[in-house]
C-alpha cells in the first residue's frame, strides 16, 4: 500500500492530524534538519496510521526530495507543485489551506533548513488562530499534551502545549554528507492550489523575488554584514 | 499623524538594550516621516484592577505598581519616545506570544501604527515580531538598520525596506541604528496607561526556565579552529569579537587546552548548530547547516564557500584584527 493509499483510507477527523511544513525550497546546506523534523513528526504516529503527514510546496525536484526523505522516516507526504515565489504570508496561506484539506490541527514547521522559515510559524498561527511556539529544540507528545523545550535568548523554556498549535522546530537528524538522488516520487499525495481553494493569481499579490547573495570577500563588506549583529554598546 | 510603535521589553526593571536600539531607529524614522513615536511596555501588576476585570475593551486606567517603572519611563523619554504606553496585562509577562499576545494585540489595534519596531535581540522579538506583522498584513524586515539623513528609511540585508512614501504597514526587527541626539534629563513625555483585555493563551503553559546549552544557541556563535587555537593573538581577537557581538565562543579540544575557550564550550564537527550567525576562525570543523548566516575568517583558499555569506581573505590573525578594528570603530 502506498502512502497515497494510506492517506486516502484514513478517516480524517478535522484537526486530528499533525502536519509538518517542510517549506517551499530544499534545505540550504544539508538535509540533516529536514530529517530531524521528519523524525520528530513521526513520533506523533508510532503505529504509522497516517496521523502524521509532511507537506511541501515548490518545484518538482524539491517535492521528490521531500517525499523521499518522508518515506525514509515512515511519514506520509503531500505536496503542491508551484513556481510561485512568495513572502512569508503567501506561503502561510498555502500551509493554512493545506492543513484544512488534510485535517491537520497541530502544525510543525522545520525552522532550521532555511533561514527565512521561522517567521512563517507566526503567520500560519495567525491565519489559523492557533497558539504558536517558535525555536523548539525538543518535543515529546504525551497523549493530549505536547512537552516542548524552546530557546529564548540564552534561556531554555520548558512548555506544555494543549490543543492546536503551530510549532517551529529546530531539531537535527543524524549528520549526512551524501545521499542518493531521489527518484520521482509516487508516494506523495499531489495537490493543486485550486483544490485548496487558492487562486494563484491572487496569491501572486504576495510575490517576492528570490533573494540571491554573492559571498562578500573584503573586510569592509563583511563588517557591514556583521554590524547589525553587534551587541548594543550598553550591553557589551 | 502616523504612529511609529516600538515594543520595549523590560529586563528586570530596565528597558532591554536591543529594544533601545529599536527606539533609536524609531526616533530617526519618526522625525523624518513626521510621525509620533510610541514606546510600549507590557507589564503586569497582580493587584491592579485590570486583573479581575471582565471588560473586553481597551480603556485608560490607573498606573500599575511595578518596581522601577517610573525609571523605565524616564529612560524611554530620554531615548526619544514622544509617548510611553504602559499596557497593563491581566496575566504575568513572559517572552511568549501566548503570555503577552492578547495585551500586545490590543496595543497594536488601539494605535494602528504604520511601522512597528522590535529590537532584533530583544527577548520577545522572535515570538511577537512576525505575529504582529502577520496580524496587520505587513512587510517584515529582519535585522534592519536605519539609514539616511533627511529621508530616513529602514532596510534589511535581503533588499526589504520601509520608506516614508510606502503604502501599507511594515514591521522591522532592528539590528542597528545611529545614536540619537541627547535628550535632556528633565524632558517631558506623555504617559498613556491602558488596561488590556484578554488573558494568556491557556494552550501554552510555561513550566520552567533554565540556562540553554551552547549547542542550542540562536544568536551568534564564534568557532575557533583547532589549527589557530594556540595563537594568542587570534585567541585574544576572538574574545574581543565575541564581546562585541555578545556571542558564544566555542571550539574543539585544542581550544580548551590552550585556555582560549571555556570547558563547556566544546563543539565537534557533528554538533548541530542552528544560530542566526556563525563566524568561523581558521580551519574550524563544525556543522553550520542550520545557521542563517555564515562568515569565515582565515579559511584556506580551497574552502568551499557555497552557502557562505562572506570569507575574510588571507591569514586569520590579520583578517580578524582588521575586522575587530572596523567593528569597534562603527
Amino acid at each position: 500500500m502506498t502512502d497515497n493509499e494510506a492517506t486516502a483510507r484514513l478517516t480524517i477527523t478535522p484537526g486530528s492530524r499533525i502536519m509538518l511544513w517542510l517549506g517551499n525550497t530544499g534545505p540550504a546546506r544539508s538535509i540533516r534538519w529536514l530529517d530531524g523534523a521528519l523524525k520528530t513528526v513521526a513520533k506523533f504516529d508510532p503505529d504509522k496510521k497516517g496521523r502524521a503527514i509532511a507537506f511541501a510546496a515548490g518545484s518538482t525536484g524539491w517535492l521528490d526530495l521531500a517525499a523521499d526523505r518522508a518515506r525514509h522516516a515512515g511519514v506520509a507526504s503531500a505536496g503542491v507543485h508551484t513556481d510561485l515565489s512568495l513572502d512569508y504570508l503567501g506561503w502561510a496561506q498555502i500551509v493554512a489551506a493545506a492543513s484544512r484539506q488534510l485535517g491537520a490541527g497541530t502544525i510543525l514547521v522545520d525552522e532550521a533548513s532555511r533561514p527565512e522559515r521561522w517567521v512563517e510559524v507566526a503567520a500560519i498561527a495567525e491565519l489559523l488562530d492557533a497558539a504558536q511556539l517558535t525555536h523548539v529544540v525538543k518535543l515529546a507528545p504525551d497523549k493530549d499534551v505536547i512537552h516542548a523545550s524552546r530557546i529564548a535568548g540564552r534561556d531554555l523554556q520548558t512548555v506544555r502545549v494543549r490543543g492546536n498549535a503551530v510549532i517551529g522546530v529546530r531539531i537535527a537528524g543524524a549528520p549526512m554528507d551524501e545521499y542518493p538522488t531521489p527518484m520521482p516520487s509516487t508516494t506523495m499525495q499531489r495537490m493543486k492550489l485550486e483544490n485548496l481553494g487558492l487562486d494563484p493569481v491572487v496569491l501572486g499579490h504576495r510575490a517576492q523575488p528570490p533573494r540571491t547573495h554573492e559571498p562578500k570577500k573584503t573586510v569592509e563588506r563583511i563588517a557591514e554584514h556583521l554590524v547589525v549583529h553587534l551587541a548594543p554598546r550598553g550591553a557589551r | 499623524m502616523a504612529a511609529v510603535l516600538v515594543h520595549v521589553d523590560l529586563v528586570g526593571d530596565r528597558p532591554d538594550a536591543s529594544s533601545l536600539v529599536a527606539l533609536a531607529a524609531g526616533r530617526h524614522v519618526a522625525s523624518s516621516w513626521g510621525a509620533t513615536l510610541y514606546a510600549a511596555v507590557v507589564v503586569h501588576d497582580p493587584h491592579h484592577a485590570n486583573v479581575t476585570s471582565t471588560h473586553d475593551d481597551i480603556a485608560a486606567t490607573t498606573m500599575p505598581s511595578v518596581p522601577g517603572l517610573a525609571d523605565a519611563e524616564s529612560m524611554l523619554a530620554r531615548a526619544g519616545a514622544d509617548k510611553v504606553v504602559i499596557a497593563v496585562s491581566r496575566g504575568p509577562v513572559a517572552p511568549l506570544w501566548s503570555a503577552v499576545g492578547n495585551a500586545w494585540r490590543g496595543v497594536v489595534d488601539h494605535l494602528r501604527p504604520r511601522l512597528v519596531l522590535f529590537g532584533a535581540d530583544a527577548p520577545s522579538a522572535a515570538e511577537l515580531g512576525p505575529r504582529t506583522a502577520a496580524r496587520i498584513g505587513a512587510r517584515l524586515l529582519l535585522r534592519a538598520r536605519a539609514s539616511g539623513i533627511d529621508d530616513v528609511e529602514l532596510r534589511d540585508r535581503d533588499g526589504g525596506y520601509a520608506r516614508v512614501g510606502d503604502g501599507g504597514a511594515a514591521v522591522a526587527m532592528v539590528g542597528r541604528a545611529p545614536a540619537i541626539d541627547a535628550v535632556p534629563d528633565d524632558c517631558d513625555v506623555d504617559v498613556v496607561v491602558l488596561a488590556l483585555p484578554g488573558t494568556r493563551d491557556e494552550r501554552i503553559e510555561l513550566v520552567t526556565t533554565s540556562p540553554a546549552e551552547i549547542a542550542h544557541a540562536t544568536g551568534t556563535v564564534l568557532v575557533l579552529g583547532d589549527d589557530v587555537a594556540n595563537d594568542t593573538r587570534i585567541a585574544a581577537g576572538a574574545k574581543r569579537l565575541a564581546g562585541l557581538m555578545n556571542a558564544h565562543l566555542v571550539g574543539g579540544p585544542a581550544a580548551v587546552r590552550s585556555g582560549a575557550i571555556a570547558n563547556g564550550a566544546v563543539v565537534d564537527k557533528a554538533t548541530p548548530l542552528a544560530p542566526e550567525l556563525v563566524v568561523t576562525i581558521g580551519g574550524a570543523q563544525v556543522d553550520v547547516a542550520g545557521a542563517t548566516s555564515v562568515i569565515k575568517i582565515g579559511a584556506s583558499p580551497a574552502t568551499r564557500i557555497a552557502g557562505v555569506d562572506g570569507v575574510v581573505p588571507g591569514a586569520a590573525d590579520v583578517g580578524l584584527g582588521d575586522l575587530v578594528k572596523r567593528l569597534e570603530a562603527s
